[in-house]
Parts: structure tokens; sequence; C-alpha cells
């Protein structure tokens, strides 16, 4: 068979996908507009964009109890209700009544300062200051505490008014300095980075995959594997078609990113482009050797939500793989998403250009020719036992 | 009335029949829990793991018995892994910008000078594109710059110019537990039954309409209202079983239940009852089981952030918590977790069941309605 009817067969393949497709209302809707349009704004209102600077304990109802009645606790209770990070302070004479009040969702958290603070700190000795927190709302504790201790650690009793610190001057120790250096991402850079992934993977496996199922369920899939087509003229059809919807997509997540929530992307279009169809490629490889295994519609759904929280927990998306413990880090370490959502970071957020990521691009180029390897042996396997 | 009550009991056997009959469906019911828990598990095993190799380098441009005694800190660090020492600061960078190391860590040359007055400083340069990590590396050598500075001020005579933090802040929980990820866990079974809920849907409407079973049911002697209150005691039946396999799986972890079992019932029976209300409706306008499918589990990955699963919504940006502050699922999360973890009582968490319980009374109308009009 020639090239030329190869390619005409591929692009007959793909043409007829998007015929289908055209007609399908809910599909164009969910595959170009729902998904990533839900993806993108509910992480970019849940973050935050460029216009939105916030502190996450600034509006947290948080009561403050002064036992010492000093001029120290006085100074303390002013740097705090000064600062960004604690507008709703709310002072209480009881001990008792205000810890109660935990718990109940009018406030989150106690600080209490204990009689002695000021004679402590007079003394030369460590005051103390003791937090209460309703811990049940997970990470509030933690995020008030530090935020506290950052406040703290550097509060000057004998200042009627503390100087004003910088984030890094907070996270110092006393004594020592700690300049922190390293790229400050804007706006929505890293919500961009996991949302153009897991867009792609979401709806690349299930156009390829649950396209297959779906003609599979209607009784057109046999009729086409028993056309002179040859299957690699009806992958490459099938996979021509979404990387169209790919860079749609992309342009989509793109775009809401960058004007709705001001992401600055440290990279050029090129690289987010082709990023985007390798991560495509790789799903869409996986997907056909779903799609050879003969699963129904439903399966092929249940799947692609385990995919995505597989990858949630092994790939990097949440923690850094290389704090994953034992055999999860083997198996992060396996997962051809892991590379893909890497070099992600590492181009949008830091600016590396993207043949210098050597390792990730063959690792990935190697996933996208095994996968599709594998599903073209499968699928004619599958071939062949359709016509005997 | 008894012939309502008849035929949703009738319905609600053969919803729970067909069930038995679909081994897909069966085998999801059990897996849900199950995945969800393996993957909370992986996550805070990484995150409560007493030790990480987080690879740093470090430049000692000072080499003074000083910076010696910080070198010494931070190679004893249960989170870093000193992986080099470099000569220059431009070599630390450069590892860092090769990603051989996630951080560098510079010693500048007059280190030990400055510390005698108190104005010593060290650089720290990471990775900040690996997002956990970066922080470990912080974390390690502020804690080993703390420790300096305690050895420093313990060893008699020998001053430094240094100072302990005035101030320490100690912090109480209100649940009197350790920090752990477990205030998640509360949050992960109000997911299981959204996720639930969603699933009988697809099963409950959807494929019988794929089927041509479900215009049939309609013609049948029984009221629609019957048919959809049917489904929806099937939803409550098998919300009862995965709310009782999760809080199997939660004891076996070892998180201690403080609240009353009744209540945590109710609260995963009114979520999963709300998340059918929901998605009946949806049903009424996306036909395909499969799309329906894709559609919410599509909604229900932003839920992990926005309904305050694995955080607060307190914590979110202002736009997504007035998107949280509107969403019932953050209630009934919220009310699991006071449950669970705090054993808060009725009165605590009466406002949440109410907002739950009237979001539904709202939307199943809605559904049988537009359920109607679409026959």
């Amino acid at each position: 068979m020639s090239v030329a009817t190869f390619l005409s067969d591929s692009i007959a393949v793909a043409e007829n996908e998007f015929r289908q497709f055209r007609r399908n209302r809910s599909a164009i809707l969910i595959s170009l507009v729902v998904l990533p349009l839900f993806f993108t704004v509910s992480l970019g209102a849940g973050q935050g964009g460029t216009g939105t600077t916030f502190s996450p304990t600034a509006n947290i109802p948080i009561g403050f109890v002064d036992n010492d009645n000093s001029v120290a606790s006085l100074r303390l209770w002013q740097t705090l209700t000064s600062s960004p990070d604690f507008h709703n302070l709310v002072q209480s004479y009881d001990e008792q009544a205000a810890i109660a009040e935990l718990g109940t969702k009018r406030i989150y958290a106690v600080i209490v300062v204990p009689k002695g603070f000021q004679s402590d700190l007079e003394n030369g000795n460590q005051a103390r200051v003791i937090l209460y927190t309703d811990d049940s709302e997970p990470g509030v504790s933690d995020q008030i505490q530090s935020t506290l201790t950052s406040y703290v650690q550097n509060f000057d009793p004998n200042a009627e008014v503390q100087p004003h610190l910088s984030q890094l001057q907070r996270q110092s120790v006393a004594g020592v300095g700690i300049i922190t250096k390293g790229a400050v991402f804007a706006g929505f850079n890293i919500g961009l980075t996991t949302v153009l992934a897991i867009v792609q993977i979401f709806a690349g496996f299930y156009e390829i995959a649950g396209g297959i199922s779906r003609e599979r369920e209607d009784g057109t899939y046999a009729r086409l594997m028993v056309s002179p087509i040859p299957i690699g003229s009806i992958v490459l059809g099938k996979t021509m078609f979404d990387v169209l919807l790919t860079l749609i997509r992309t342009f989509t997540v793109l775009g809401i990113s960058v004007y709705g929530y001001g992401a600055k992307p440290n990279t050029d279009l090129f690289t987010l482009l082709a990023l985007s169809l390798i991560v495509a490629l790789v799903t869409m490889g996986i997907g056909f050797v779903a799609a050879s295994l003969k699963l129904g519609q439903r399966a092929v759904v249940i799947i692609e939500f385990f995919l995505i929280l597989f990858l949630f927990a092994f790939s990097g998306l949440i923690i850094d793989i290389n704090l994953l413990v034992g055999a999860s880090q083997i198996v992060g370490s396996l997962l051809p998403f892991t590379y893909a959502f890497d070099a992600l970071k590492r181009t949008i957020l830091l600016g590396r250009p993207l043949l210098s990521l050597t390792f990730d691009l063959e690792y990935l180029i190697g996933s996208i020719l095994a996968s599709y390897a594998i599903a073209l042996v499968l699928l004619h396997i599958s071939r062949e036992r359709l016509i005997r | 009335m008894k012939s309502f009550v008849r035929d949703t009991v009738a319905i609600t056997e053969k919803e729970l029949k067909q069930l038995r009959r679909d081994p897909v469906s069966l085998i999801l019911t059990i897996m849900f829990p199950i995945l969800l828990i393996g993957i909370f598990i992986v996550i805070v095993s990484a995150f409560s793991a007493t030790t990480h190799n987080v690879p740093v380098v470090v430049a000692d441009l000072d080499g003074t018995p000083a910076s010696n005694a910080l070198l010494n800190e931070l190679t004893k660090s249960r989170f870093i892994h000193v992986t080099q020492l470099v000569q220059t600061e431009d070599q630390a960078y450069q590892a860092v910008a090769n990603a051989q190391a996630i951080g560098a860590i510079i010693i500048p040359q007059g280190f030990g000078a400055a510390l005698a007055t108190g104005n010593a400083f060290v650089i720290v340069s990471t990775d900040n594109s690996k997002l956990t990590s970066s922080t470990f590396v912080s974390a390690a050598v502020n804690q080993g710059a703390q420790d300096l500075v305690n050895q420093v001020s313990l060893e008699g005579g020998v001053n430094f110019g240094l100072k302990l933090a005035p101030i320490e802040v100690i912090t109480r929980p209100l649940s009197g537990r350790p920090p752990s990820g477990d205030p998640i866990l509360p949050g992960f079974l109000g997911m299981i039954a959204i996720l639930g809920g969603f699933d009988d849907i697809v099963n409950a409407i959807s494929r019988e309409r794929e089927r041509g079973t479900f215009p049939r049911l309609t013609l049948s002697p029984v009221s629609l209202f019957a048919v959809y209150s049917g489904k929806m005691f099937a939803t409550v039946v098998l919300t009862i079983l995965r709310t009782a396999l999760m809080l199997v799986i939660f004891s076996l972890y070892g998180l201690v239940i403080r609240g009353s079992l009744i209540l945590i019932f109710l609260t995963t029976i009114l979520i999963a009852v709300f998340t059918l209300s929901l998605g009946l409706t949806m049903s009424t306008r996306i036909r395909g089981s499969a799309t329906l499918t894709v559609l919410e589990i599509a909604m229900t990955f932003p839920l992990f952030t926005l309904a305050g699963t694995t955080n607060s919504p307190l914590l979110l940006a202002p736009g997504g918590r007035a998107i949280a502050d509107s969403l019932p699922w953050t209630y009934g999360n919220d009310a699991l977790r006071r449950l669970i973890y705090l054993g808060a009582g009725l009165n605590a968490i009466a406002g949440d069941l109410i907002i739950l319980l009237v979001s539904s009374l709202i939307l199943m109308p809605i559904a049988i309605s537009l359920s109607k009009r679409t026959m």
C-alpha cells in the first residue's frame, strides 16, 4: 500500500470522526466547552488569579483573649489587627467562653495571651501564646499557626509600632536571616500546568477509548474493522481528529487562564501547544490500548475516573514524586504523565526551553510509541478474530 | 397512600436487583471507597513520613567553625539530603537549574563573623516547580538555623549576639488529636456519597432510557412520583452500605469516630439524595449514560477543592469561597467533619442538614416536572 492511499484512508477516517462529532451536540459541548471551562474556572476561583491577592487567614474569625492586660499584650493585639493577615480578630474577655465557641463555626481559633506574658519578656524569658484551634477544618489550624508564628517570632515588645516585615523577613529565624531565592510564579501559572494536562487527559481518553466503545456498541466498529482500511489508518485518522480537538481545548484553557486569571506562562505558545499535544498523544495511546480490550462505554468512563485519581496520587500533581514513599515512588516514576507534568512545570513555571528537557521528552515519546505499538498489535489481533 | 408505599418498595427492590445483576456497578460501589482511601494513604504517608531525602547542594563560602556547625545541622536534617558540597555560588545555582538538586544552600563569606553580631544570613535557592519539596528545603534550613541558634545560646559564655524567638506559640487543637491527615477523611466519606449518588442516577434513569425500559416503567400503573421515590430509596439503601463500608475502613485505619453513627448516616443520605436530585435534573437534558457519567465525573473533581474535601473552604480565594458557600455539598462535608472528628451533636449540624434537605426538596420537583415534559 502506498503512503498516499494510507494517508487518504486516514483522512477519510478523520473526516468521519468530525462528521459524527459535529452531529453530537452534547459531545461538542462537553469536549470543547464544559471540560476546559469547568476545570479552569473552578481551579481559578479556588486559587485566585493575578488581581486577587488574599491572605487565607485574613477573613477567618479568630478570638483573642488577653489575660495579661499589659502593654506588651496590647501591642501584640495591635500588631495582629493592623496586619493584612488577621482582619477578623474578635476580642473576648472570657477564655472558657471563647474556647466553647470553637466548633460552632462562629470562630475557628482562639489566641490566648496568658498572665505573665509581659514579665516573661521583660525578664528575657521566652513568653508564650496559646492557640486553640478548630482542627476539624483541614489546613486551617496549620495556616493560622504558621501565620501567627511568623508575627510573634519577630515581635518586639519595646516597639510601639512594629516594623513592617516582608514575607521573607517573617520566615527568618531570629539571629540568622534566610534569604530565599527561586522563581515566584505569577497569577494562575501553577493552576495552568495542572488544568492543561488534566483537561487533555480527561477529554482525550474519553474521545478515543469512549469513541471506539460507542462504535462497538452501535455496531459500526465491526464494519470499520472489516473494511479494507488498514488499522494504522484508522488509528492515525482518529488521532488526527483528536489532535485538532486538543489544539482547540489548549487555546480555550490558555485563553481563560491568561485573560481570566492572569496566568503568565514563562514559555512560548509553540512549547505550550507541543507539550499539550504530547500529553494528549500519551493519553490517546493509552486510550487505544484500553479500546482494544473491548471495554464498554461505562467501563471506559470508570477507568478514566480511576486513571485521573491515580495520577493525582502518583504523578506529582499533589505531592512531588521524590516525596512519595516506597513502592508508590516506583509507580510514580514509571508513569509517563509524571514526566509530562514535570515538563509542563519546567517550561510554564521556570521558562526552560522544551528541548533542554531531554529525559522527559525521551520518556514521553517512548511511551507514545510503545502504547501505539501495543494498541496496533491488539487491534490487529481483534480484527483477525473478527474476520475469522 | 398504601399503594404509593407498595409501588415505591417495588421500585426499590427492582433497582437493587438490577445492581446485583450488574457486576461492573457492584464492583464500582465497593471500589470507590477503597480506591479513595488508598489514594489518601499514599498522599498522607508521603506528607507524614518521618524522613525525606530531598536533594540539596551546599556552598560553604565561609569555611569557619560557625558555618561548619550550620552545615552539620543541615546534614542532620530528616528532610533534606546534602548530595554535594560545591565551591561557588554559581555552581550551587547551576545544580538547581540542571535539576540535579531541588535546593541550593549558600553560606556566604563572613557568616561566622556576622553571627557574632546577630546579622548572619544564608541564601536558599529552590526549584519552586517542585511545589512540595521546595517547602521542605526551606523548612529544613529554617530548622537548621534555629538549632544553630539554640546550640550557641546553650553553650555557656558564647553569646554570638543571637537571641531566641521572643514568643513561642503553643497550639492546642480542639479535638485533642495529634496533627495528622485524618481531618480530610470525613470529606472523603462525603465524596463517596456524592460519587455514589451520581452513579445511582446513571443506573436509575439514563441506562433505563438507553435500554428503552424507562418509558415502559412510566407507562405502567405506577405514579411517576413513586418511580422516583423508589429510585431514591434504592440510593438511600446503597448509601447506607457505602457509608458502613467507609466507616469500617476508617476504623481499620485507626480513626476514632466520635459523633453519633445515626447522624453520620443521616448526613451521607442527605448528601446522596441531593446529588441524586441534581443528577435527575441533569438527566432530563442529557440522555446518554456515558455522557452523563463523564459530565458528573468532571463535576466531581473540582468538588475535591471547592466543597471542602481536602482543604477547608475557609482557605480558598474569595471567588472560590463564594462558590463553596453556594454548594450544598460543602455543608454536608462540614457536618461530617464536625460529627466524626469533633463529636458534634444534632444542634451543631442542624443548619447544614437543613440546607441539604431544602436543596433536595427544591430540585426534586424540578426534576420530576422536567422529566414529565420530556416524555
